[in-house]
């Protein structure tokens, strides 16, 4: 039985449990022991992206340090990925020791679908669904990370789930962590269109694979369209009765 | 050029507030997605194609200096003279200089964007010399005395109506008519005059090839042909990033080039030009000077990495990609470059104490990276400049880069230890939730930027992980 210590965002931890909780039913649905370290905390790309190398530093650090007996490493979120696959690596390059870590780190680290697909040979995960579904395609996912294939090919593989392609999939929601504090007024016109996209499709459900992308648009559809729905792909995934 | 980068967020706001920009905004991503998609796809591997004028722009950067003392050896054996100017300044000057000592009371010139960035036009108009545009976009720009809008359309945003009172007002313009073709013709009288008797032109560079001193442009108008052609002394004007090793590279470039941004096999126009008329030849320019402007880049090429923003090629894909930049146009990027060409360029020539905006207002979607054939990894540079703004105690924000460091060292101190993390994350919560009712917070203090539109999901009464530890005792 494959073994899997799961990252979970901060935001995750804090906002979106169900998205964690989720992503653990799904891995053991598929034969999966899925474990959570108890010592990690944030991957650090708040830190990195504000500016704060030597913070970022000191985060990715610990990451190291706490993953380093695991195996295989999987998150329900491409940009923590991202930022353990890529930026750890960058971040560290000055320091031999710790980069031949984080090279190490990168090549076990998947996002949920990536791991899913490439790694387990999964499509059907026992998902049923009744109903019209399109799917987000957030930026550090698709070309953070190059998976763009996996998540449609899980979501179209759920029993009873008719996918269709959503206009403009690939153009980023606005989020882009602080961005969409600092800036409302472009952040706010990013993921109006994106929900306009949602909203002239034939879907009633937007699915994304990520948790800012999720708390970005969620939020918006709650203030101006709340009969609308959005949820992550794992949670999705997880579903089994035909509604 | 006037630079306005502090009003980044109005100008931004007011744009998207304009129901034309807007609609305007709304066709380029799919426009240009489609003619690139076109343009690339005549490539029998378009992958390979791009990959080649990546490895093309990096041997520029890598080879710089010895690229540019062979180009300044060849153009001078061709017979150019070779000008290298510091300073905007003194580039402007010089060509002030060239004018006057010719006699010229105005010159014609080429649309280039190295122009706006060292404010030219107004340095040649202050000085007794009047500059006309001749690019149609730019020429309308002009008269309407406003920043270009996008760097291949600097006026593709600007309605019929508008360009028609410009005309009446300052192009002569004879009838009160909307029809392009009857502005079009309208410009090019006025313009086609202006190269009679002409006694200087000045012209942007596109490539300067190394291994021949050649000087290359491409235009879709024949404009920068005409300047070229028509007065005894041409003035290009380039920034030494300009060079390529090789015509066989240039040659690649300028595939790449306009399939990139208009989709354009090649453009209308493309001329390549090899010293000043030889005595054998019937028609040319007796003398070109070559004014290589270095404003700051022989500065930024000591950083290894800032220096990679000097592959760009100025094909404008980016910015027709670019989430922001499709949202807002080029007006509230305040200087000649916009989007995320204008991103990682402005605040290296401006400084980043002053551009602060252009390099925040990203959500690193890394889509200009995807497109761009230079090689340039944008996000990486700009977050190159917020790593280096958060180090600048001695600016005008020190107070904030002061308060915003402490916030960062205790965050990370907080990561690196999970208890003090998850005492901060529980205790997060009521604050969090003072303001939720049906399961949804509202507005939160200090928060409004993200409250302006959207909500955020009430805090749930456990976190992930003392859910987990509640089902797994851990």
């Amino acid at each position: 039985m494959p073994k899997v210590s799961m990252f979970i965002p901060c935001t995750v931890d804090l906002l979106l449990p169900q998205v964690g909780e989720a992503a653990m039913l799904l891995l053991k649905r598929l034969g999966v022991r899925p474990s959570y370290h108890p010592e990690q905390t944030c991957c650090g790309q708040p830190l990195l992206n504000a500016g704060y190398r030597a913070e970022a530093r000191r985060s990715a650090k610990h990451f190291l340090t706490t993953f380093w007996d695991e195996d295989i490493v999987v998150s329900p979120s491409g940009s923590c990925v991202c930022m353990i696959k890529q930026h750890y690596p960058e971040l560290l390059k000055d320091e031999p020791a710790w980069h031949a870590r984080a090279l190490a780190q990168a090549e076990k680290t998947f996002e949920l679908s990536q791991y899913l697909v490439n790694v387990l040979g999964a499509s059907d995960v026992g998902a049923a669904y009744h109903g019209t579904v399109t799917y987000h395609e957030s930026c550090h996912i698709l070309r953070g990370l190059g998976v763009t294939e996996q998540p449609q090919h899980l979501i179209r593989n759920v029993r009873g789930a008719h996918y269709v392609a959503l206009d403009n999939a690939q153009t980023c929601c606005g989020f882009g962590g602080e961005f969409a504090a600092s800036y409302p007024d472009i952040s706010g016109a990013l993921v109006r269109d994106k929900v306009r996209s949602f909203l002239s499709s034939p879907a009633e459900l937007l699915l994304v694979s990520e948790p800012g992308c999720l708390l970005n648009i969620k939020g918006y559809l709650h203030r101006h369209h709340p009969d609308k729905r959005v949820m992550h792909l794992a949670e999705f995934l997880i579903q089994q009765k035909v509604a | 050029m006037r630079q306005r980068t502090e009003r980044f967020t109005t100008i931004a706001r007011r744009e998207l507030q304009n129901g034309l920009s807007q609609t305007f905004l709304s066709l380029l991503p799919p426009g240009f997605r489609a003619l690139r998609a076109m343009g690339m796809s005549s490539f029998p591997d378009p992958d390979a194609a791009v990959e080649y004028a990546r490895a093309i722009r990096a041997s520029v950067v890598a080879r710089l200096p010895e690229l540019l003392e062979e180009f300044e050896r060849r153009a001078l054996a061709l017979g150019a003279k070779v000008i290298w100017t510091r300073t905007a300044l003194q580039a402007n000057e010089i060509i002030l200089d060239l004018a006057r000592e010719r006699g010229a009371t105005y010159i014609t010139k080429s649309k280039s964007m190295l122009s706006e960035e060292t404010g030219l036009g107004e340095h040649l108009r202050k000085g007794g010399v009047e500059p006309f545009e001749t690019d149609l976009g730019e020429f309308i720009t002009q008269l309407l005395g406003r920043p270009p809008f996008h760097i291949v359309g600097p006026a593709i945003n600007v309605p019929p109506e508008e360009i028609r009172d410009a005309f009446l007002a300052g192009a002569g313009l004879k009838e009160s008519t909307t029809d392009p073709v009857r502005l079009g013709l309208a410009a090019r009288l006025f313009l086609r005059d202006k190269f009679k008797h002409l006694k200087m032109g000045v012209v942007g560079v596109n490539m300067a090839v190394a291994s021949t001193g050649t000087i290359i442009n491409v235009e879709n108008e024949g404009n920068i042909r005409m300047i070229k052609s028509s007065p005894p002394t041409v003035v290009a004007l380039m920034s030494p990033e300009k060079v390529v090793p090789s015509l066989s590279d240039a040659m690649h470039l300028l595939r790449i080039l306009s399939r990139n941004c208009t989709g354009q096999k090649i453009t209308s126009y493309v001329s390549l030009d090899s010293g000043p008329k030889r005595d054998s030849e019937i028609d040319g320019p007796a003398e070109l000077f070559i004014v290589i402007v270095d404003n700051g880049r022989s500065e930024i090429y000591q950083d290894p990495l800032w220096r990679e923003a000097l592959r760009c090629i100025r094909c404008g894909a980016c910015l027709n990609t670019c989430p922001v930049y499709t949202k807002i146009g080029g007006y509230p990027y305040g200087f000649a470059y916009s989007g995320p060409m204008g991103q990682v360029l402005n605040p290296l020539l401006l400084g980043l104490a002053d551009t602060r905006d252009l390099y925040q207002a990203c959500t690193l979607c890394g889509a200009c990276r995807e497109v761009c054939p230079a090689g340039i990894d944008h996000p990486a540079l700009l977050l190159s400049y917020r790593a280096r703004a958060a180090s600048d105690w001695h600016g005008p924000q020190a107070a904030r880069v002061l308060l915003r460091r402490s916030l960062a060292t205790l965050l990370a101190f907080a990561m690196t230890h999970p208890r003090l993390w998850n005492l901060g994350i529980k205790l997060t919560r009521p604050l969090f939730n003072l303001a939720a009712r049906d399961g949804y917070i509202h507005t939160l203090p200090g928060a409004q930027g993200w409250f302006a539109c959207r909500d955020l999901p009430a805090v749930p009464e456990k976190t992930f992980r003392e859910r987990w530890r509640q089902d797994h005792g851990q």
